[in-house]
């Protein structure tokens, strides 16, 4: 970068000559910005569709199809044709564009408020200049990869059936020459605060890097492709034409969610959770007073041993149990019943009875985990309280009512916060052990995740309903998680989650 | 001065105890039911049902198990195998990671801690991971595709981040540099001596999660050579489950398949490790979760 200033001498004086007191590169940048972000609305065509004759029969369009598409496309309703020409090899392409629009959409205009605003950080404008590098950086991938839309469905197709249109030419220079000028601006502001880019830190912590390329590697392969692949969700899949080229048929797998199944997944989760969070919590912190107010030493320690027990165990194990408990012929509670001269009980084909069993058992494999957190607590706290309230004559009730559960209260709150956090995440393997493939008490006990699980399994023909499931799943946590966090953030920024 | 005790204070002492001992009580119950039916004769259980103590005292289920233990002593290697590598290459990788983001001096320490964190608030949901590692790798039916998921987790990797932050102060890394000491020197020398207790306790939540693992042979074993042992355990429940359905009403024999008090024993089998170990591992797992309530 520093050969390329002394190379632009002049280039560089034109961009830091003041305006209204900020550096003239600023501004121009930030009207590319405004530019990038006009030429992106729906109204403007990045790409036609030419040789129509020759075009359509190749793809098997009927005339029928024909009459909804159009002659040129913006980036928004690419995916449009490619739902109505029955084109799924191009979708995922299609839909990879729109997030990278999305994504150079948001800096570019995350860039303007900065600018307009004048923001700055604790660097100075470096973060600014982040900003808008990373807002031309997304503008300039997006171009080039709608030139690559178009070579490759050309290649596809075999023929010249897509161009891009001028707009996709005049944003690539625009971009590329503004990239250019913050970068520039970016070195000079950078030699203020002694900071460096990505090269140099490379270059000086090298072994930083290598000791993370096995994590980079891990992280790629198990969370960050596989996103790729929400995809599917837009999809109609069919062995046919394999994962990639199944019909895109936009958010029909949604529609039919919603019908059919969404409502009861999302109430089973949440409700499920909402119960194992506030039992859960409620009965952790009543054991943990109990257990640090034992004076017996082999009892706390035993006790304490035995309560933690059930979280080492499998969920197979977990299985067992309730199969031998609750099973009709053999099980013990029937044992017990017909042994007074009771009826047995059908546990397996009764769902009421699930949501209790379900709890008591997530409960008995939890208490022990979490008392673990709020005994700490307990025990970090000062025992001078507590000699202080006994000599005013404050007898143990009071103790706990007015010292242990006021300074329990912080814990408290982090931990359901937490919990919050992921409310939309089920206990699958508790869920599945206990249920297993019990069609019978499905209404009642199902879950987004255990859905999800059967799907993968056994119908591989609703692959698109499945991740639109998951997908749905994951956004709406997601949501939560950061409304959450923002919460959080406002009243006590030292627990914020990011 | 002699202080007597308060009624009160009498009345939540034994409030305490019979709470805890209930408590305890229930919480150990369900083991108690499975080691005495695997001691149970299996007809006695047929006709009288599972029982707090064990009645008529055979050791017959557990002499069935290993009189041909070849099954489950295969589900037993693989299990050790799958637990053993995915712990020390996980271990490796957690701790390497830990250390790069406990680096005052990495620029870019809060971008990578994001990034690992992000993967636990936001991901694409079970099927693209299970179609990633089935179709586009296609590792189904290899070993790799059940240790390799395992290996790390953002919790795992802040916890240990906690500890070394904890244990290794910057003043002493800093001099070692200044000494001319590179990041994988002072990693060897300086980070990895003082971490046994991080270690411990990041190592056991691995282990323990590779050994009561069934989730990944259900999704990824075309072989039941490859099995954990957990599936193996499920598979044969279910399997016996089904059978018994089939069999009610129709003239297939049952004789063949494992009778309830050999599937406690194998129960007990597939725990005991577990659970022997469990009271010396017991505070690592304390401190775990201690530290890890703190910031994870």
């Amino acid at each position: 970068m520093e050969k390329s200033i002394k190379l632009l001498p002049r280039c560089n004086a034109i961009l830091d000559k003041k305006l209204a007191g900020r550096k003239t590169g600023v501004f121009i940048t930030a009207v590319v910005s405004l530019i990038n972000i006009i030429l992106s609305l729906p109204f403007f065509a990045w790409i036609n569709v030419v040789n129509i004759p020759t075009l359509f029969p190749k793809l098997n369009i009927t005339k029928d199809m024909a009459t909804k598409l159009f002659q040129s496309y913006s980036i928004f309703n690419l995916l449009s044709f490619v739902q109505e020409s029955n084109q799924g090899t191009i979708g995922l392409y299609a839909m990879i564009l729109l997030v990278i629009m999305a994504a150079a959409l948001y800096f570019n205009a995350a860039y303007l408020v900065k600018v307009v605003f004048n923001l700055k950080g604790s660097k100075g404008n470096l973060s600014l200049y982040a900003t808008g590098r990373t807002a031309m950086f997304f503008e300039v991938i997006l171009s080039l990869a709608t030139f690559g839309y178009v070579i490759f469905s050309n290649g596809k197709f075999g023929m010249r059936g897509f161009q891009a249109s001028p707009i996709v030419y005049i944003v690539t220079v625009l971009s590329l020459l503004s990239y250019l000028a913050v970068k520039i601006m970016e070195a000079e502001e950078r030699k203020i605060y002694k900071e460096h880019g990505i090269l140099k830190e490379v270059r000086k912590n090298w072994v930083l890097f290598v000791m993370l390329i096995p994590t980079f590697i891990y992280f790629m392969i198990n969370n960050y492709l596989p996103m790729i692949g929400v995809y599917y969700a837009f999809t109609n899949f069919n062995f046919r034409d394999g994962l990639w080229a199944s019909p895109f048929i936009g958010f029909k797998n949604f529609e039919f969610l919603i019908k059919a199944d969404l409502f009861r997944l999302t109430r089973n989760t949440i409700l499920y959770n909402l119960v194992f969070i506030g039992l859960g919590n409620i009965l952790q912190i009543i054991f943990a007073i109990l257990v640090s107010q034992v004076t017996v030493k082999w009892f706390k320690k035993t006790t304490q041993t035995l309560m933690f027990m059930p979280y080492f165990v499998s969920f197979v194990i977990l299985k067992v149990l309730v199969y031998n408990i609750f099973e009709y012929q053999y099980g013990l509670i029937n044992n017990i019943v017909t042994s007074m001269g009771g009826d047995r009980i059908d546990f397996y084909n009764t769902p009421s009875y699930w949501p209790v069993l379900i709890t008591l058992f997530y409960l008995w494999k939890n208490i022990g985990y979490g008392m673990v957190v709020y005994l700490a607590t307990i025990m970090g706290i000062d025992s001078e309280y507590y000699e202080a309230a006994r000599v005013d004559g404050a007898n143990i009730f009071q103790q706990i009512w007015y010292i242990t559960l006021p300074l329990v209260k912080p814990t408290f709150i982090i931990l359901l916060l937490y919990a919050l956090g992921s409310i939309m995440k089920g206990q699958f393997e508790l869920f599945y052990q206990m249920i297993g493939n019990n069609g019978v008490l499905y209404n009642i006990t199902d879950i987004f995740d255990t859905y999800v699980y059967r799907i993968t399994m056994t119908q591989p023909l609703s692959i698109g309903l499945g991740t639109a499931a998951g997908l749905y799943q994951s956004l709406f946590g997601f949501i939560i998680v950061v409304l959450v966090n923002f919460l959080v953030k406002r009243k006590n920024p030292e627990y914020a989650l990011f | 001065m002699k202080i007597k005790k308060a009624t009160s204070t009498i009345i939540f002492e034994i409030i305490t105890y019979g709470l805890l001992a209930i408590g305890s009580l229930v919480c150990v119950f369900p083991f108690i039911i499975i080691l005495s039916g695997s001691f149970t004769d299996n007809v006695t259980i047929l006709t009288e049902g599972y029982s707090i103590l064990p009645r008529n005292f055979t050791l017959s289920a557990y002499e069935t198990i290993f009189r041909a233990p070849k099954d489950i002593l295969q589900a037993y290697k693989m299990t050790l195998y799958y637990t053993v590598v995915g712990t020390a290459i996980g271990l490796i990788m957690i701790t390497l990671t830990g250390y790069v983001i406990s680096r005052r001096e990495f620029k870019y320490r809060n971008q990578v801690s994001f990034l690992i964190y992000f993967t636990s608030i936001f991901g694409g949901g079970m099927i693209p991971w299970y179609l990633m590692y089935a179709n586009v790798l296609n590792l189904k039916g290899s070993t790799f595709a059940i240790w390799f998921p395992a290996l790390m987790s953002p919790f795992l990797i802040i916890l240990m981040r906690t500890f070394i932050v904890g244990s290794v102060p910057e003043a002493i890394t800093e001099s070692a540099k200044i000494d001319g000491a590179g990041h994988f020197t002072i990693f060897a020398k300086i980070v990895m001596p003082v971490l046994g207790p991080g270690l411990a306790t990041v190592g056991l939540f691995l282990a323990l999660g590779y050994w009561n693992d069934w989730y990944r042979s259900s999704m990824f074993s075309t072989n039941s050579e490859t099995w954990e042992l957990q599936f193996y355990l499920y598979d044969l429940l279910n399997a016996t489950t089904a059978l018994k359905q089939m069999s009610q009403g129709t003239s297939i024999s049952t004789a063949q398949l494992p009778t309830e008090s050999v599937k406690l024993a194998m129960a007990v089998v597939a725990t005991g490790p577990v659970l022997l170990l469990y009271p010396f591992v017991q505070k690592y797992f304390v401190s775990g979760i201690t530290v890890g309530a703190v910031k994870g």
